[in-house]
C-alpha cells in the first residue's frame, strides 16, 4: 500500500449480505442498547395491540352484534331442520318480559329465558328490539370504548417508538461518522492523493446516510413486520387451527414469489441504478469537457450517444415496471385467493358450526393484516442491499491503516483529550538534519536524491531550483506528510520518526503556495479554532501580519464569512491570512512556499513585511521561486533534478560561477 | 402551468397507452369494489344458514375470478401509466442534455455543475413521479372514493355520513403534514449540504490541517455539523413518524364508529350483519384513497415546480450564437486578424470590477504563417486563444477570418475551420480511440495511426494491453499527464482544418518527445495558420512571429532573433530555460 501513490480504482466489492457485517456494527449501538430494547419492547405491544384489533371486532359480533351460536345445536336436535340461529331473552328482567309477552307467538320461553328465531327478531318493533337487546346495545357501546383505548395507545406507543427508533439509529450513525472522518483524517498524505477527495466525502455523507436506513428499516422489518406475521399466524391457529391451516396453503406460494421477485426486483433496480449513474457521468463530462465537444463539433455524436444510454436507461426502467407490475398482483391474487379459502372453507364450519360468524370476520381481517407486509419485502429488500454495500464501503476505509509509520505512540490519530506536552515533546528547535534522503512517489521515479544539509536555529534556509526539481518534495518530507524512500530527517539529532507527529508539527508553521481557506469567518481562518487567542494577541497578529487594512474592508471586519474556495478576496490577501495564521501558532520553524503567482506590487510588498517580521528570529526554509528572496538567506541549496548541485550563501555562489550565478545573470 | 409544454409531446405520443391505462386502472377500482359485496352476501348468507356448501365455493372462485382479473388490469394499466411516465423522464432528460450543450462558455462558468446535475436527475424524476404516481394516485383516489362512498351510502345513508366524519381529517392532515414534511425535508437536504461542505473542505485542506495540528478542531466542526444535521432530521421525523400512526388512528376512529353505530344498527335488524362487514371493508377501501389525496397534490406540486426549474434551462439562450444573417465564405484560407481587441470576464461579484484579461490587442496572422505566444503565467495567453473559435466573445474590437468578422460566420462553420488543442485535455470516461476519434465507426483507421504517431504517442498506446481499447477511466484517470496531452494532440491532428491552435502543447511531456512534437507541427507550417502558446520558449523558436503578453498586452513582438536582440522578457527567459536544460 505503501509504494502506491497513484490512483487506484476502488476494490472490488464482494457479496452485500454478510453477518460478519452486522457484527462490526453491533459495537456501535452498545451506548444505545436501552433505547433500542426499550423501541423493541414497544414494537411488541404494539404489534399485539395490532392483532387484538380484528379480535376485538370478532368479539363484537359474536357476543353482541350476531349472537346465538349455543343455541344452534338444541334446536338442531329438536326440530332436525336447517340450522337457525336462535336469539335468547333474559325473562328476569322486567323490560324484557314485557317485550316477550308482547309477541307470545314469536317466543318459545323455557324457564327463565325466552327463545326466537334470529329471522323472527326482525318482526318486532324497533323500539321493543333496543328493548330487548339492551345488553348487546350496551355491550357494543363498552367494546367500542375498548377498541378506541387500544387504538389511542397504539397511536402514541407508534410514535414514541418511532421517536426512540430514529433517535438511536441516528446517533449511531453520528458516533459512526465521527469515527470515520478521525480515521479519514488520521491517515497519511499518501492516501488523500489516490483518493479522490469526493469519495471519501461520500463515504462520510451518503453512505453513513444509506446505513442509517439500515437501523431503521431492518429493525423495523425484523421486528415489527416479522413479528406480526408471526402474531398473525397465531392468532388464527389459535381461532381455528383448521382453518387457519387451510389459509397457510397460500404460503409456500407467497414465499416463493418473494424469492424469485427479490432476484428479480434487485437485478432491475441493479440496472437501473448503474445505467443512471452512467447517465449522471455523461452528463457531468458533458458539462465539464463541453469546449472540447463544442470546439470538435461533436455535439450531435455526444447527443446521439447519450440518447442511446437514456434508452437503455427507459428500458431498464421498464423491466423495474414490468417485475413490480407482476409481483404485486401476484401478491393480491394469493392475498384474494386466502380470502376465498376463508369464505368457502371457513363458512363450511360456519355451517358445520365448528367455528363461529364473527372468527370469521376475524379470520378475513387477519388475512388482509398477513399480506401488507409481504407486499413491502420488495422495497426493504432493495434498502437493506444499499445499506449493505455502503456498510461494506465504510468498514473497507476504516480497515485502511495507512498512517505515517512511527515507533513513538498514536502520534497521528488526534487524541481528542488535547495536547498533552510529555516526554514526546522534542523542546525548541536547535538543529534540523537531512542525512542522505531519497524520496520517490512512484517506485522507481526518484524525486530525491540523496539530499542532505542541516540548519541551525535562527537560520533561514532557501532552496532554490527549476519546477519539479524537487523543492516541495523536500518541505512534506521535513513537515512528515511522506516518509523519506532511504535516509533520515534528525531533529535536535533525533530522528523524527522516533517521536510524535503532532510534536513535530507543533512546531512548524507552513505558509503554503495557495492556502487553504475554509468558508468561514476570516477570524477562524486564522486562529484555526484555537479559542484561546486573547482579543489583544490577536489584533497583535493582525497587526504583525499586515491583514488590518484588508480587513477592514470586508462588510464583517474579521467575522466576514470567506465564500467557498475564498473567492471573494484576492490571491494576495489569502497569503496574508496564510501568514496570520503561521503568526497565531507561535512555531519555532517557518516553511514558506513562496507564491508564484502575481500579485499587485503593493500587496506583494505587504506580504514581504509580513513575511520578514515573521521570520525575525525563528528558523526558516524558504521554497523560492524569486532570486532576490534567496539572497538575504543564510544559506542557498541549489537543486536540479531532485540532486543538490550547489550550495552556499549568496556570495559563495556567486563566487564558484555556476547554476545559481547563471540564474542570477538572467534575472538580474 | 406554462411549463407544460416540455412534457406535452411525449404525453401526446403515448395517448393511446394514457388512455388505456386510465380505462384499466378504472376497471381495476370497480373490480375491487366487488369483493367487499361478495363477502357481504356470504356473510348475510351465513349469519341465516341460507347457504350450502357450492354456494359457497362458487362465492369462493368469484372472489379469485375477480382478483384474477385485478390482477391483470392492474399489470396493465402499470404499464401503460408509469411506462408514460418513464417515458415524459427520458424525453425530457434527452431534450435538456441537448440544451445544455449549445449552451456557451460564460454559461457554465456562472453555473454550477452540482446545480445542472440535480436538474438532470432529482428535478426530472420529480416530474416523472408526478406523471406516473400523481395520475395514478388521483385517479385511483377520485375513483375508488366516490365508488367507496356511493356503496356504503347504499348500505346506510345515516351511517355513512358519521363514519365520514374523520375523512377530511385524514385529508387535511395528509395535506398539512405533507406541507410540513416537504420543508422539513429541504431544511434536512440544507443541513446535508452543509455538512458534505465541511466535510469535503476539511479532506480538501487535509494539508493545512495536518501541518497545523488542527485535527481536534476539525473533528469538532464535524461534530457540529453533524449534530445540526441529526436535529433536522429528528425534527423531520417528529412530523414523518407522527404522520402515519396519526393516520391510522383517523381511520381507526371511524372503524370505532362503524363498530359502535353500525353494530347499533345490526343489532337493532336496521342494517343485516353482512352489510355490516362489508362496510367495514369499505372504509378500508377509502382510507388510501384520503391519504393519496393529500400526498398526491405535494407530489404534483413538487413536479410542477421540478419542471418551472427545467423550464428555465431550457429558456436559457446561448450567449454566443450564430448571426442571424450569416456570412458563408466558401473557401477559407485561414489568415486571422485581431483588431484593437479587449476582454474581460465577469466580476464575480458586484463590488469588484473586472481588469481587463486583454487589452487592445492588434494581430496579423496570414494564412500559413506561425505565431508564437509567451508570457508570464495569467497575463492572457489562453485567452486570446479562446476567443478565437469564440468560446468567448470578444469585449470590444473584432477578430476576423480573412477579413470577416467572426461573429458573422456561423458559429458551426467557424469551428469546422479550426483545430484546437486546449491547455487541459479534457478526457472522457471511454476508451483512447473514443477519446481520440469521439466517434469509433466513422474514423478511418490509417488516419487515426498516423494522427497517433505525430502526436508521439503510438508507442505508449502500443504498451497497453488493449491498445486503442484501453478504457482511460474517468478524466483520463490511468493515463499520465503527458499522455493526455498527447491524446488532446492526436484529437487536434486528426481533425484537418487550416488553423491550428494549440495551448502549451509540450507543457508535460518530456524534452525529447517535446522535439518531435514540435518538429510535426513545424511540418505543417506554410500549409496551415498555426498559433501556439509554450512556456518552453525553445519551442516558439521557428515561428513567424512571437509575442509576449504581460497584463493582457503585447509588449514585445518580432522573430526569434529579433527578440533576442531585443533582450528583454523573451531573451531572459530563454537563456534562462537555456541553463536549466545545460544543468539537467
Amino acid at each position: 500500500m505503501h509504494s502506491d501513490y497513484g490512483y487506484s480504482e476502488e476494490k472490488q466489492l464482494g457479496k452485500p449480505y454478510d453477518v460478519k457485517l452486522l457484527r462490526r456494527l453491533y459495537p456501535y449501538t452498545k451506548p444505545y442498547k436501552l433505547l433500542f430494547l426499550c423501541s423493541i419492547v414497544l414494537v411488541v405491544f404494539i404489534t399485539l395491540m395490532d392483532l387484538s384489533l380484528p379480535y376485538v371486532t370478532k368479539i363484537a359480533i359474536d357476543r353482541y352484534i350476531v349472537p346465538g351460536r349455543e343455541s344452534i345445536k338444541k334446536n338442531k336436535a329438536v326440530h332436525a331442520e336447517v340450522d337457525v340461529r336462535v336469539f335468547k331473552a333474559d325473562m328476569t328482567d322486567p323490560d324484557i318480559q314485557r317485550v316477550v309477552r308482547k309477541y307470545p307467538d314469536l317466543f318459545k320461553i323455557q324457564g327463565a329465558s325466552a327463545q326466537i328465531y334470529f329471522r323472527n327478531l326482525v318482526k318486532l318493533n324497533k323500539k321493543d328490539l333496543a328493548i330487548l337487546r339492551k345488553h348487546d346495545l350496551s355491550g357494543v357501546t363498552w367494546i367500542t370504548a375498548l377498541f378506541l383505548t387500544l387504538v389511542i395507545f397504539s397511536f402514541v406507543f407508534d410514535i414514541v417508538q418511532v421517536l426512540i427508533m430514529e433517535y438511536a439509529g441516528q446517533m449511531v450513525m453520528h458516533d459512526l461518522r465521527l469515527r470515520l472522518f478521525d480515521h479519514i483524517q488520521s491517515l497519511s498524505i499518501s492516501f488523500f492523493t489516490h483518493n479522490p477527495v469526493g469519495r471519501l466525502v461520500t463515504r462520510v455523507t451518503n453512505d453513513i446516510q444509506n446505513m442509517y436506513e439500515l437501523f431503521t428499516s431492518v429493525i423495523a422489518f425484523v421486528f415489527k413486520d416479522l413479528f406480526l406475521l408471526v402474531g398473525i399466524a397465531g392468532v388464527l391457529i389459535s381461532i381455528n387451527l383448521k382453518l387457519a391451516l387451510a389459509c397457510f396453503t397460500v404460503i409456500p406460494i407467497v414465499l416463493y414469489a418473494s424469492v424469485h421477485f427479490s432476484s428479480q426486483a434487485r437485478a432491475a433496480y441493479r440496472i437501473l441504478r448503474i445505467k443512471i449513474a452512467e447517465i449522471n457521468t455523461r452528463f457531468s463530462e458533458t458539462i465539464g469537457g463541453i469546449k472540447v465537444i463544442q470546439l470538435f463539433l461533436k455535439e450531435t455524436q455526444n447527443y446521439l450517444s447519450f440518447k442511446k444510454l437514456n434508452r437503455e436507461h427507459y428500458l431498464a426502467g421498464m423491466r423495474q415496471i414490468h417485475v413490480f407490475a407482476i409481483f404485486m398482483p401476484v401478491i393480491e391474487i394469493l392475498g384474494a385467493t386466502a380470502i376465498a379459502i376463508v369464505i368457502f372453507y371457513g363458512g363450511g364450519s360456519v355451517l358445520a358450526g365448528t367455528i363461529s360468524l364473527g372468527a370469521l370476520v376475524a379470520f378475513l381481517s387477519y388475512m388482509k393484516m398477513f399480506f401488507r407486509p409481504i407486499r413491502d419485502i420488495a422495497e426493504k429488500y432493495n434498502i437493506l442491499q444499499n445499506a449493505m454495500a455502503s456498510a461494506e464501503r465504510i468498514f473497507l476505509i476504516l480497515d485502511s491503516t495507512e498512517t505515517i509509520q512511527h515507533v513513538g505512540r498514536d502520534i497521528d490519530r488526534p487524541s481528542l483529550s488535547g495536547l498533552k506536552p510529555s516526554d514526546t515533546d522534542w523542546g525548541s528547535i536547535s538543529e534540523i538534519s537531512l542525512e542522505n534522503v531519497f524520496f520517490e512517489y512512484i517506485r522507481n521515479e526518484p524525486v530525491l536524491k540523496n539530499i542532505s544539509f542541516r540548519i541551525k536555529a535562527g537560520e533561514t534556509l532557501a532552496i532554490v531550483g527549476p519546477t519539479g526539481s524537487g523543492k516541495t518534495t523536500i518541505v512534506n518530507l521535513i513537515i512528515r506528510f511522506y516518509e523519506p524512500t532511504e535516509g533520515r530527517i534528525l531533529l535536535n539529532g533525533v530522528d523524527i520518526k522516533k517521536r510524535g507527529v503532532r510534536e513535530l508539527r507543533s512546531k512548524m508553521a507552513l505558509v503554503m503556495q495557495d492556502p487553504f481557506l475554509f468558508s468561514e469567518t476570516v477570524r477562524e481562518n486564522i486562529t484555526l479554532g484555537r479559542d484561546n487567542i486573547s482579543a489583544a494577541v490577536f489584533q497583535q497578529i493582525l497587526k504583525d501580519s499586515n491583514c488590518q487594512t484588508f480587513i477592514d474592508r470586508l462588510p464583517d471586519g474579521v467575522h466576514t464569512v470567506l465564500s467557498e474556495g475564498g473567492a471573494s478576496i484576492s490571491s494576495g490577501e489569502r497569503q496574508l491570512i496564510s501568514i496570520a495564521r503561521a503568526f497565531a501558532s507561535h512555531p519555532d520553524l517557518i516553511i514558506l512556499d513562496e507564491a508564484t503567482s502575481y500579485i499587485d506590487s503593493e500587496t506583494e510588498q505587504k506580504i514581504q513585511e509580513a513575511l520578514a517580521k515573521l521570520m525575525a528570529n525563528r528558523t526558516s526554509i524558504i521554497v523560492a521561486h524569486r532570486l532576490s528572496t534567496a539572497r538575504e538567506a543564510d544559506r542557498i541549496i541549489v537543486l536540479n533534478r531532485g540532486q543538490i548541485i550547489e550550495t552556499g550563501n549568496h556570495a559563495e555562489l556567486m563566487q564558484i560561477q555556476g547554476f545559481y550565478y547563471r540564474l542570477n545573470q538572467l534575472q538580474g | 402551468m406554462k411549463s407544460l409544454y416540455l412534457i406535452k409531446p411525449y404525453l401526446s405520443e403515448r395517448r393511446l397507452f394514457i388512455v388505456l391505462g386510465l380505462i384499466f386502472l378504472i376497471t381495476v377500482d370497480f373490480l375491487q369494489l366487488f369483493i367487499p359485496r361478495i363477502i357481504k352476501w356470504a356473510i348475510d348468507d351465513l349469519t341465516g344458514y341460507r347457504i350450502d356448501k357450492i354456494s359457497l365455493l362458487i362465492y369462493a372462485l368469484y372472489i379469485v375470478g375477480i382478483s384474477v382479473l385485478i390482477g391483470i388490469f392492474r399489470y396493465l394499466w402499470r404499464r401503460c401509466l408509469m411506462g408514460t411516465s418513464r417515458r415524459v423522464e427520458e424525453g425530457l432528460r434527452n431534450r435538456l442534455f441537448a440544451h445544455v450543450q449549445t449552451l456557451s462558455a460564460p454559461y457554465f462558468d456562472k453555473a454550477k455543475t452540482g446545480d445542472l446535475m440535480a436538474h438532470a436527475t432529482n428535478d426530472i424524476q420529480n416530474v416523472r413521479m408526478a406523471t406516473g404516481m400523481g395520475i395514478v394516485a388521483l385517479t385511483d383516489a377520485v375513483v375508488l372514493g366516490t365508488a367507496a362512498v356511493g356503496f356504503m351510502v347504499y348500505i346506510n345513508v345515516k351511517l355513512t355520513l358519521f363514519v365520514l366524519i374523520p375523512m377530511p381529517l385524514i385529508v387535511f392532515g395528509a395535506r398539512f403534514f405533507s406541507k410540513k414534511m416537504h420543508r422539513g425535508y429541504h431544511e434536512v437536504q440544507g443541513a446535508f449540504s452543509e455538512l458534505t461542505e465541511v466535510v469535503r473542505e476539511r479532506f480538501a485542506g487535509i494539508r493545512m490541517i495536518k501541518a497545523y495540528n488542527r485535527e481536534q478542531e476539525a473533528s469538532s466542526k464535524i461534530e457540529t455539523v453533524s449534530k445540526d444535521y441529526i436535529g433536522k432530521n429528528l425534527a423531520l421525523v417528529r412530523i414523518t413518524g407522527s404522520f402515519s400512526p396519526m393516520m391510522i388512528l383517523f381511520s381507526n376512529i371511524s372503524l370505532a364508529i362503524v363498530l359502535f353505530l353500525g353494530g347499533r344498527q345490526t343489532i337493532t335488524f336496521t342494517i343485516t350483519p353482512g352489510d355490516f362487514v362489508a362496510f367495514i371493508a369499505y372504509l378500508g377501501l377509502l382510507t388510501w384513497p384520503m391519504m393519496a389525496t393529500g400526498w398526491v397534490t405535494n407530489l404534483i406540486q413538487r413536479g410542477k415546480a421540478s419542471l418551472n426549474r427545467i423550464d428555465r434551462i431550457i429558456k436559457e439562450k446561448p450567449t454566443i450564437d450564430d448571426p442571424a444573417d450569416p456570412v458563408w465564405p466558401d473557401h477559407v484560407s485561414g489568415s486571422i486578424g485581431f483588431e484593437s481587441v479587449t476582454f474581460s470576464y465577469r466580476p464575480f461579484d458586484r463590488s469588484s470590477v473586472a481588469a481587463p484579461v486583454l487589452d487592445g490587442i492588434d494581430l496579423e496572422i496570414k494564412h500559413g504563417n506561425v505565431l508564437g505566444i509567451v508570457g508570464p503565467p495569467g497575463s492572457g495567453k489562453s485567452t486570446l486563444l479562446s476567443l478565437i473559435p469564440r468560446i468567448f466573445d470578444v469585449g470590444g474590437g473584432c477578430i476576423t477570418m480573412d477579413s470577416i468578422d467572426i461573429r458573422k460566420i456561423q458559429l458551426a462553420h467557424l469551428r469546422s475551420m479550426i483545430s484546437y488543442m486546449p491547455q487541459e485535455p479534457f478526457l472522457f470516461a471511454g476508451t483512447i480511440r473514443e477519446n481520440i476519434t469521439f466517434d469509433s465507426r466513422k474514423t478511418n483507421e490509417s488516419q487515426l495511426i498516423q494522427a497517433v504517431e505525430r502526436a508521439s504517442l503510438l508507442d505508449a498506446i502500443n504498451t497497453f494491453p488493449n491498445g486503442f481499447e484501453t478504457i482511460v477511466g474517468e478524466k483520463g484517470i490511468v493515463l499520465s499527464g503527458g499522455q493526455k496531452q498527447r491524446v488532446g494532440l492526436a484529437r487536434m491532428l486528426l481533425k484537418d482544418a487550416p488553423v491550428m491552435i494549440l495551448d502549451d502543447p509540450i507543457s508535460q511531456v518530456d524534452l525529447k518527445t517535446g522535439e518531435t512534437i514540435i518538429d510535426t507541427i513545424r511540418a505543417m507550417a506554410g500549409e496551415k495558420t498555426i498559433i501556439i502558446v509554450s512556456h518552453r520558449l525553445s519551442a516558439l523558436r521557428f515561428a513567424d512571429r512571437i509575442i509576449a503578453l504581460d497584463h493582457g498586452r503585447i509588449f514585445e513582438s518580432g522573430t526569434h532573433a529579433e527578440l533576442m536582440a531585443n533582450n528583454q522578457y523573451y531573451a531572459k527567459t530563454f537563456r534562462l530555460q537555456e541553463v536549466e536544460e545545460e544543468y539537467a
